[in-house]
């Protein structure tokens, strides 16, 4: 690419500003926005969530949600200014000039149209084609966007599409009416890592081919610096840093973007991570053997304190007639140990049965035959009450969804106390201070304890979370999907905390991801998973530095950025 | 699908026996000789009365009149009401009036529902919408007969548009008036949900995206947010015929209408079993037939839905 | 890469006093904690339609708790020789067909009308939202009967279901006082009303069942009983409590239908609104002296609106997405 310094800029944003109006305040969402895109560029914006850059794209094409509304600064596009224009002009613009990729595949396609006529209604809103025209050209639109045998999944309905096909079909209608500009909306964010890669391969593809200029929405860092060529850097509504792509990931300036590169996993140096993890794993063994006596009441204190043999589970489906039985097979023959005072990752994309195994381990769910072994004792013969309550004390589970994994109607005290009240241990006032510590454990202050869950963040619901798991000193923590949820940052804040509190308690943790970027700075030992099988079990250096299966390979590569050499 | 339909088919019998057998059993409690309400305050002879239960199977224990009942049922003999006369014949004259009536207000209810939910969700907190929201609560806070004596008075006998009462032979001019009354409240029901469902995809996000395509706001809401929109309303509206023919007691009432309302009051009133138990019997069949229909119409309005 | 950066694409970084970095995830300490039914009383409270349902039926609570304060009237003290007579001192609406004061009848019969709202809507809950909670919850054999046995009830009109059920009553029991007759109603009506807070509480227990802070109480050790009370119940309870408080004004109308067709409240024993309207049925078809009907009809309205107006209220208060 040469640089032709008298082109002009096909998008310039001036320093917007956007709100949210409340009743008579407007609440500022985007605080001051600037921003250039040349034709044919990749231009990135990242950010964490809350930090205005959905917002920003949105404001582009007049699609603010509710009572937003551009309260300053100005929108150019093709050196036209568009924001603040009646609705006829910028109606002009969509689909036509403006593309959008949204970001949910799942919801951004309306369920009762065939994929085929929504794409084909972008055709003909915007004048390309009409009639068996825009059919055969639908057809070519989705082959563009590698869907295969497209005349056939044209008919379909959208609950016929897997998540990438979904997405793919979402570029095919943004790019329908070969608009100069693509706004992509954190377009992979809801796929599978292989299922990313694939469609922003895809989509540098057709970048070359086809020649659009692209705006970028992610809160990737590292996926961004590998597909832009220019970054916009935002922070609390406010642009903080931008420049060229890999300088600003060799050389951050602004202490936000030092922090973000930083914490991003899929950047964070591999010495360093490794050299802090055996420390961490060191200090686990020394206190796990200490405590060995005292935990007593369960099990024979091997050092193999999970083990799991054999493990399958089926689930039913409904037949095609009603004595027809189908079964889908969630986990499929599955082994693997977990070592006392160690982090075995459990790693997997969606549908490959690592949260199925993590119920079975926490006996949530009753597997279809195989054995789970705590510590040497199978967990299907614990019978009496006392000898489950004995066991649910060793093994205590952190999940997913910070949203969801705490009682709204509970405060956070009764929350992390529970576990004390149902095992009848203390009285009130030892319960109290027990959870007093408990939150100090997880750096929350003793002031949340009256709190509910909706006035704390999502990092902070998995403190609390975490804070639960541990109120009654178990053992094994199983962490399925704990921290993906959360903001870079915060995911960062979580995985230390995670860690030191294994060095101090000598936990052992089960840890159930789809990122392996992660997986580096937390875990000793992998388990990929894929379709309900194991695929390769061995170590954390072993799997990233000489993976001996393809899949693994292939998981290895899609991680966004982790081949950016940084500075 | 016909696997699942005939599940459906299957399932309906437990609630047809269950619900034949709640009436049935009401209907027993009722104390009282009907023998006796047969022949007024003449007396009866010993082997009059012994014939005469004999015949409407009086002399038989509780379950087995509930079962010769149904055996009857299964080939739509009800049996004879007090009066000799078959109940199948009465049932056949009232009832296709009902079904007219009930058809007329759900068509009533429908249209104007549906139009006036959605002009309301798709101006929210607009002038028509306050109207219509207090319309709609109105409605539903006012006992519907005295919407039908203000309309019967107004529209019947004031300005004489429509005949104030309908009486044997109801044409369909007759039963305008009749059927918009039947079908208020439920107009009132199908505006709130048709508003709250439309208000509920102006902010979805593949309506955004239909949007983003560059579709004008007619083509949006016409493709993107009715369509989506009506499902609910059309499960309600299935559901609601049966509710309908029950609602027309009241309506039939005032307006004079010979159907099966009437028919059915009246023989609560009088305590004629038969009667009664038929009636309702049929009324349920409606409903039972009314949602396994639902069900089909809604696998057919939203491609997600497959019955396997 | 161009080497020099094209205009407006130069390196930029904003200055550290303009956007000054926050601690990551720092707890807000100014957020005085409330519960979500706090919050929802909050956001309750800031309703119109909440404050004009709340005045209307507080004006009904007090007529059925001291209605000496609206009228001096004895309701039950006719004569017939007083037949429509028109307004007077202490008579604001006049007289009725059988001679009895329109006005003092209008405020004693909210009593029997609110109290079948009342005790309908009680009885309905429970039914309901226990059957509900069960069926949901274990699911089984247990969700199949349940299911069935109100799929049976349901299937049966309310209207139709409590005709019959009260002529059965009324033929057992004629000789009815107040509260017998308000019982009989409400029987009538509970008995074939509840399927629909079975099934709604049934698909708010499935919904809530498999949230994490469910399997997470597993995990902990929580009974079964204790997980369904402690926490799927509770979080379940939003949608049943709207629905009650918009069926509680559906239930006072369905009694004035009642009495409109003779059998719902005991003519003599009983002033009630649904009584005095069905009484004026003549008078309206006459076309004469409407506010006979209109009276008692306009107060059964406003009560029935303040308590659908209430619902609607508090769906508003309790919906997660308003409160984003």
């Amino acid at each position: 690419m040469t640089a032709d310094m008298h082109e002009k800029p096909l998008l310039e944003i001036k320093d917007l500003q956007v709100g949210f109006r409340n009743g008579k305040d407007i609440n500022p969402a985007v605080t001051g926005v600037n921003l250039t895109l040349y034709p044919g560029q990749v231009v990135a914006i990242v950010g964490e969530s809350g930090s205005g850059k959905s917002t920003t794209a949105h404001a582009i094409i007049d699609l603010l949600p509710g009572t937003g509304e551009v309260t300053g600064g100005e929108i150019l596009f093709d050196g036209e200014k568009i924001s603040g224009r009646d609705r006829k002009h910028i109606l002009a613009l969509r689909g036509s000039s403006i593309g959008l990729v949204p970001q949910d595949p799942m919801t951004n396609l309306n369920p009762l149209w065939r994929v085929g006529t929504q794409i084909k209604e972008a055709l003909t809103v915007n004048g390309i084609a009409k009639g068996k025209e825009a059919d055969r050209r639908v057809v070519e639109l989705l082959t563009e966007a590698g869907l295969p045998d497209a005349e056939a999944r044209a008919r379909q309905y959208p609950h016929e599409f897997s998540g990438g096909m979904r997405q793919r079909a979402l570029i095919a209608m943004g790019l329908a009416a070969r608009p100069k500009l693509l706004i992509a909306d954190e377009p992979t964010s809801a796929l599978d890592v292989t299922v990313q890669k694939q469609i922003l391969d895809h989509l540098d593809t057709m970048i070359r081919d086809i020649g659009f200029a692209v705006l970028l929405i992610t809160h990737d860092l590292g996926l961004a610096a590998e597909r832009a060529d220019h970054l916009v850097v935002m922070y609390r509504g406010n642009v903080v840093e931008s420049g060229p792509a890999l300088e600003i990931l060799q050389n951050p300036i602004h202490p936000y973007t030092k922090r973000l590169v930083s914490s991003a996993p899929s950047l964070a140096s591999q010495r360093l991570t490794s050299e802090l993890r055996a420390e961490v794993r060191e200090q686990a063994a020394e206190v796990a053997q200490e405590h060995l006596p005292t935990q007593g009441e369960f099990g024979e204190g091997l050092d193999l304190i999970v083990e799991v043999e054999k493990l399958t589970k089926h689930f039913e489906l409904p037949g095609s007639r009603p004595w027809a039985k189908k079964y889908s097979v969630a986990a499929d023959n599955v082994s693997f140990g977990l070592r006392r005072g160690t982090t075995t990752a459990i790693v997997g994309e969606s549908g490959s049965g690592k949260s199925t195994v993590a119920r079975m381990v926490l006996d949530l769910l009753e597997p279809t035959s195989g054995i789970v072994r705590f510590d040497g004792v199978d967990i299907r013969t614990l019978k009496s009450k006392e000898e489950q309550l004995a066991f649910r004390r060793q093994i205590q589970p952190v999940f997913q969804n910070p949203y969801a994994s705490l009682d709204p109607l509970s405060s956070i005290f009764d929350s992390i106390a529970e576990p004390l009240v149902v095992h009848k241990i203390g009285e009130r006032d030892s319960q109290e201070r027990r959870v007093r510590e408990l939150l100090d454990k997880v750096s929350l202050p003793s002031s949340v304890m009256t709190r509910y869950p909706h006035e704390l963040s999502g990092g902070q619901r998995q403190r609390v979370a975490i804070a639960r798991a541990l109120a009654l000193e178990p053992s094994v923590v199983i962490c399925d999907e704990a921290v993906s949820a959360l903001d870079v940052l915060v995911q960062a804040q979580i995985l230390t905390l995670l860690n030191d509190l294994q060095s101090e308690m000598g936990l052992s943790y089960l840890f159930i991801t789809h990122d392996l970027a992660v997986v580096r700075q937390i875990a000793d030992d992998v388990v990929v998973m894929q379709a309900g099988k194991v695929v390769e079990h061995a170590s954390v250096s072993q799997v990233f530095d000489s993976p001996s299966e393809d899949y693994t390979r292939a998981l290895l590569d899609a991680i966004p950025g982790g081949s950016i050499a940084l500075g | 699908m016909w696997w699942y339909v005939g599940k459906r088919i299957l399932q309906t019998i437990p609630v047809i026996l269950g619900a034949t057998f709640l009436i049935y059993a009401l209907v027993f409690l009722r104390p009282g000789d009907p023998i006796v309400g047969l022949f007024g305050d003449k007396p009866v002879s010993d082997a009059v009365r012994a014939q005469l239960e004999a015949q409407y199977n009086l002399d038989k224990p509780f379950v087995v009149q509930w079962l010769l009942f149904l055996k009857g049922a299964l080939t739509l003999d009800f049996g004879l009401s007090y009066s000799g006369r078959p109940v199948i014949d009465i049932i056949a004259q009232t009832f296709p009036v009902t079904i007219k009536l009930a058809l007329m207000a759900l068509v009533v209810e429908m249209v104007l529902g549906v139009v006036a939910g959605t002009i309301a969700g798709l101006r929210r907190g607009g002038l028509f919408d306050s109207t219509m929201l207090v319309t709609s609560l109105l409605v539903i806070a006012v006992p519907i007969f005295v919407f039908g004596f203000l309309f019967q008075l107004l529209f019947g006998v004031k300005l004489g548009w429509f005949p104030p009462t309908v009486g044997g032979d109801a044409s369909f001019r007759d039963l305008i008036m009749p059927a918009f009354v039947l079908g208020l409240v439920s107009f009132a029901y199908v505006l709130r949900l048709t508003r709250t469902s439309v208000i509920e995809n102006l902010t979805a996000d593949h309506v955004r995206t239909a949007r983003a395509k560059g579709l004008g706001e007619g083509t949006v809401v016409r493709r993107h947010i009715l369509r989506n929109s009506l499902i609910p309303v059309v499960t309600f509206l299935g559901a609601d015929l049966g509710a309908l023919m029950a609602g027309a007691v009241v309506t039939e009432g005032i307006f004079n209408v010979h159907g099966v309302g009437n028919l059915a009051y009246t023989a609560i009133l009088k305590g004629e079993s038969p009667t009664i138990v038929s009636v309702i019997t049929v009324m349920v069949l409606v409903y039972v037939v009314m949602s396994l229909l639902v069900d089909l119409l809604y696998a057919a309005l939203d491609p997600r839905i497959r019955y396997a | 890469m161009p080497d020099t950066p094209r205009p407006g694409q130069e390196r930029f970084v904003a200055s550290l006093e303009e956007t000054p970095l926050r601690e990551v995830d720092a707890v807000n300490t100014d957020i005085v904690p409330e519960s979500q039914w706090k919050e929802a009383w909050k956001r309750l409270r800031t309703r119109g339609l909440f404050w004009i349902s709340a005045v209307l039926l507080f004006g009904v609570l007090l007529m059925i708790a001291v209605p000496g304060l609206f009228t001096s009237k004895d309701p039950t003290m006719c004569d017939i020789t007083m037949s429509l007579a028109g307004a007077s001192e202490g008579s604001p609406f006049g007289y009725n067909l059988q001679g009895c004061d329109v006005w003092s009848r209008t405020v004693y019969g909210a009593r029997a009308s609110v109290a079948v709202g009342v005790f309908t809507v009680i009885i309905v809950a429970l039914i309901g939202s226990v059957t509900g909670a069960i069926a949901g919850f274990y699911g089984g054999w247990l969700d199949s009967v349940f299911s069935r046995v109100s799929d049976i009830f349901f299937s049966i009109p309310l209207l139709l279901a409590a005709i019959v059920m009260l002529s059965v009553v009324n033929n057992l029991f004629p000789e009815r006082n107040f509260w017998t007759g308000v019982l009989s109603v409400v029987l009538a009506l509970a008995l074939f009303a509840w399927p629909q807070i079975t099934r709604q509480m049934r698909g708010a227990v499935l919904s809530v069942k498999n949230l994490e802070f469910v399997d997470a109480a597993k995990a902990i050790g929580a009974s079964p009983r204790r997980n369904l009370l402690k926490h799927v119940v509770p979080n379940s309870l939003a949608p049943v409590i709207v629905t009650s408080m918009i069926s509680l004004g559906v239930f006072i109308v369905a009694e004035a239908t009642l009495s409109f067709l003779g059998i719902g409240l005991p003519r003599q024993e009983v002033v009630s609104w649904g009584n005095d309207i069905s009484d004026a049925q003549v008078l309206v078809r006459a076309g004469d002296d409407l506010h006979v009907m209109f009276i008692p009809a306009t107060a059964l309205a406003f009560t029935v609106l303040a308590f659908i107006l209430l619902g609607d209220a508090v769906r508003d208060a309790l919906d997660p997405k308003v409160k984003k």
